[in-house]
């Protein structure tokens, strides 16, 4: 039997062919996309301001992934997950900035706001690990509004609505060594392109790390706890502790990623941290695929690159585009979840619950099909 | 060494209603013992109870002569008692292959960081892990092979899916297995096969408590039997004794019946 054959709902083979190549061609076509766009900007093809869009997408592309271990793995909905976001971006600014004449190396302070987001996540998972569905989402949701609030009204730690601007570039030694020359100036990072490449190794990085710790013991015991979680306690999973990790986890993804958001945007204020934000990844992850890391990084991509290329297109009308912004997501949500629940790039299991057939998956259809008919010889006693 | 199992005098209520009532018995090593009674005798809270998920309101269970009453469900599976439900509870969108793995999560010890970056040493626990995964599918011959193991696990039929709950609380290696009526639904072939594997588990060197109401598997596996009703304990013996009992026919099958087998 041929492929073209097998499809009965009439798709190309060309389609089929698609469908059969291994993850990994995906995955290394998208990284050479990814790696030849700032070069496009560099020979002079591309505007810096695409290269911007592409710096942000990427760091919204870590958020979604960080959102996704406890939204798509542990099915756990966090309604306040900018807040950590938020956590490393302050951090940030306040150790690289001239609010306290602080300039700490980089890599220390990229460290150093993980962790404040993570022990952030610690605090608020202890009191939220009981909590379940409707009523997680609004502790969550209220958890976030109250960081935005006290960063708003803490005037002198955090500049309150003015926001904290000036913030240094990410350099691996201060700037009095700059002046010098040689390797400490070259060690900078301070153009988009640079900035690009940066948050790009880093996406990659924890795409790689949160593959393998999806297919690990600990990915499965959140997968078992989204699935029934009586039934995995009673396997031996401890339900507070895998929670938290998940939780904790997730946190120090966002402010890793907010220390890189401080770094780059070179001013943060509460307004980078609203409700909305928090929103708009949730939106990603659904978007993209629930559990599904390819997903969710196209589902990101998607969300934050597309309003700028509507806008680009849109011209004229481009100050207005940002009022229909959130009507365009919401339609497109609840399209989405009419026509393809499973999201862009479902995660392999989700596949099967969906309406179509992979042809990779025909083989296993014909195991079932085999499945019934020996159930039915069962009922032959 | 004692007995795998021992309860002593566990009592549990819920409201006004006594649903275990100075409940004591044990289960010895190797030994296969089924409950049995009426619907609401108490059976699946006494399950219940020893796998943790409620705690007792008074009296003591003891695993190996160790108390494990009150502790949380993990950590009672982890001290070896793993278990299956009645009401079928698999993780559905998960594969047959990793609902096995799933069940050897407290065995097993692989870390964040070390998952994250594949280490040596996890990537040997998941070979390992995987193979004695096989192995226990495997048992089921011809039930769960080849791509059937990536397949998720609400695509299987129902008496395979009863067959994964078995699967995957022998992934531990538990001291003591609780099957919560492992051929309920099934028909009389299909309970056959079922009894067999229970009993190619016995000479495995398994220990089973188990509720069941077919009395043909009943009678086909247990080296004893105890009967319940009403949260008591009304008979204990082998299958032969504890069927002719009084008491239990009266349980069963009311009162006159009772008294015309008397």
């Amino acid at each position: 039997m041929t492929a073209k054959t097998m499809t009965r709902d009439g798709r190309s083979g060309l389609h089929d062919a698609l469908s059969r190549l291994p993850g990994w061609v995906w995955w290394a076509l998208a990284i050479v996309i990814a790696g030849v766009f700032p070069l496009l900007n560099v020979a002079g093809l591309v505007e810096t301001a695409w290269l911007r869009v592409g710096v942000i997408s990427l760091i919204f592309v870590m958020l979604s992934l960080g959102l996704n271990i406890v939204m798509g793995e542990t099915g756990l909905l966090n309604l306040g997950y900018i807040a950590f976001f938020a956590f490393g971006a302050y951090t940030t600014a306040l150790l690289s900035s001239p609010k306290f004449g602080l300039q700490w190396p980089f890599l220390a302070v990229l460290a150093l706001s993980a962790l404040v987001a993570m022990v952030a996540g610690f605090l608020i998972s202890v009191p939220t690990l009981r909590l379940r569905g409707d009523y997680l989402a609004i502790v969550t949701l209220a958890f976030g509004e109250i960081v935005r609030l006290t960063i708003t009204n803490l005037v002198p730690l955090t500049n309150g609505p003015n926001g904290i601007t000036g913030i240094y570039p990410p350099a691996l030694s201060s700037s009095a060594d700059r002046g010098a020359g040689g390797l400490a100036a070259w060690l900078v990072i301070d153009k988009p392109v640079e900035y690009y490449y940066l948050v790009l190794v880093c996406v990659i990085v924890l795409a790689v790390l949160l593959t393998n710790l999806k297919n690990s013991r600990i990915g499965r015991a959140w997968n078992a706890l989204r699935e029934d979680e009586l039934a995995a306690v009673s396997a031996g999973i401890t339900a507070s502790r895998a929670k938290m990790l998940a939780v904790v986890l997730s946190a120090g993804i966002a402010g890793f990623a907010g220390s890189l958001f401080a770094y780059y945007s070179n001013v943060i204020s509460p307004e980078s941290f609203l409700f909305m934000q928090s929103v708009i990844v949730v939106c990603m992850v659904v978007l993209g695929g629930m559990g599904s890391i390819p997903g969710v990084v196209i589902g990101a991509i998607v969300l934050q690159a597309l309003p700028q290329i509507i806008r680009q297109a849109a011209g004229a009308a481009r100050s207005d585009f940002e009022v229909y912004r959130m009507l365009i997501y919401g339609i497109l949500i609840v399209v989405m979840v009419i026509f393809r629940p499973e999201g862009l790039i479902p995660d392999k299991i989700f596949r099967y619950e969906s309406h179509e057939v992979d042809p990779r998956e025909l083989e296993r259809t014909r195991q079932s099909l085999f499945d019934l008919e020996e159930g039915e010889k069962d009922l032959e006693v | 060494m004692g007995s795998v199992l021992e309860l002593q005098d566990v009592s549990m209520s819920f409201g006004g209603l006594k649903a275990v009532d100075t409940l004591s018995f044990t289960v010895e090593e190797n030994e296969i013992v089924s409950i049995i009674g009426p619907n609401g005798s108490g059976k699946t809270t006494t399950f219940n109870l020893i796998s943790g998920l409620y705690e007792p309101h008074s009296g003591d269970i003891l695993l190996k002569g160790e108390s494990i009453a009150g502790l949380r469900a993990d950590v009672v599976h982890d001290k070896g008692i793993s278990r299956t439900f009645q009401s079928l509870r698999l993780f559905t969108n998960m594969s047959v292959m990793e609902n096995v793995l799933v069940g050897m999560h407290s065995v097993t010890s692989g870390g964040v960081v070390a998952s994250m970056l594949r280490l040596p040493n996890v990537r040997r626990e998941e070979r390992a892990m995987r193979e004695k995964a096989q192995e226990i599918l495997d048992m089921f011959p011809g039930r769960f092979s080849g791509p059937r193991q990536s397949q998720p696990a609400y695509s299987l039929s129902y008496a395979n899916r009863r067959r994964l709950e078995i699967a995957r609380a022998l992934a531990s290696d538990p001291a003591l297995l609780l099957l919560d009526e492992p051929v309920a639904g099934m028909n009389p072939a299909e309970s056959h096969e079922v009894m067999e594997q229970i009993k190619l588990l016995r000479e495995k060197g398994y220990t089973i408590l188990m509720i069941e109401h077919d009395m043909h598997v009943v009678e086909g596996v247990s080296d004893r039997v105890i009967a319940m009703d009403h949260g008591v304990k009304i008979a204990e013996g082998t299958y032969d004794e504890v069927a002719n009992d009084p008491q239990v026919v009266e349980a069963y099958l009311g009162k006159r019946a009772a008294d015309a087998t008397a």
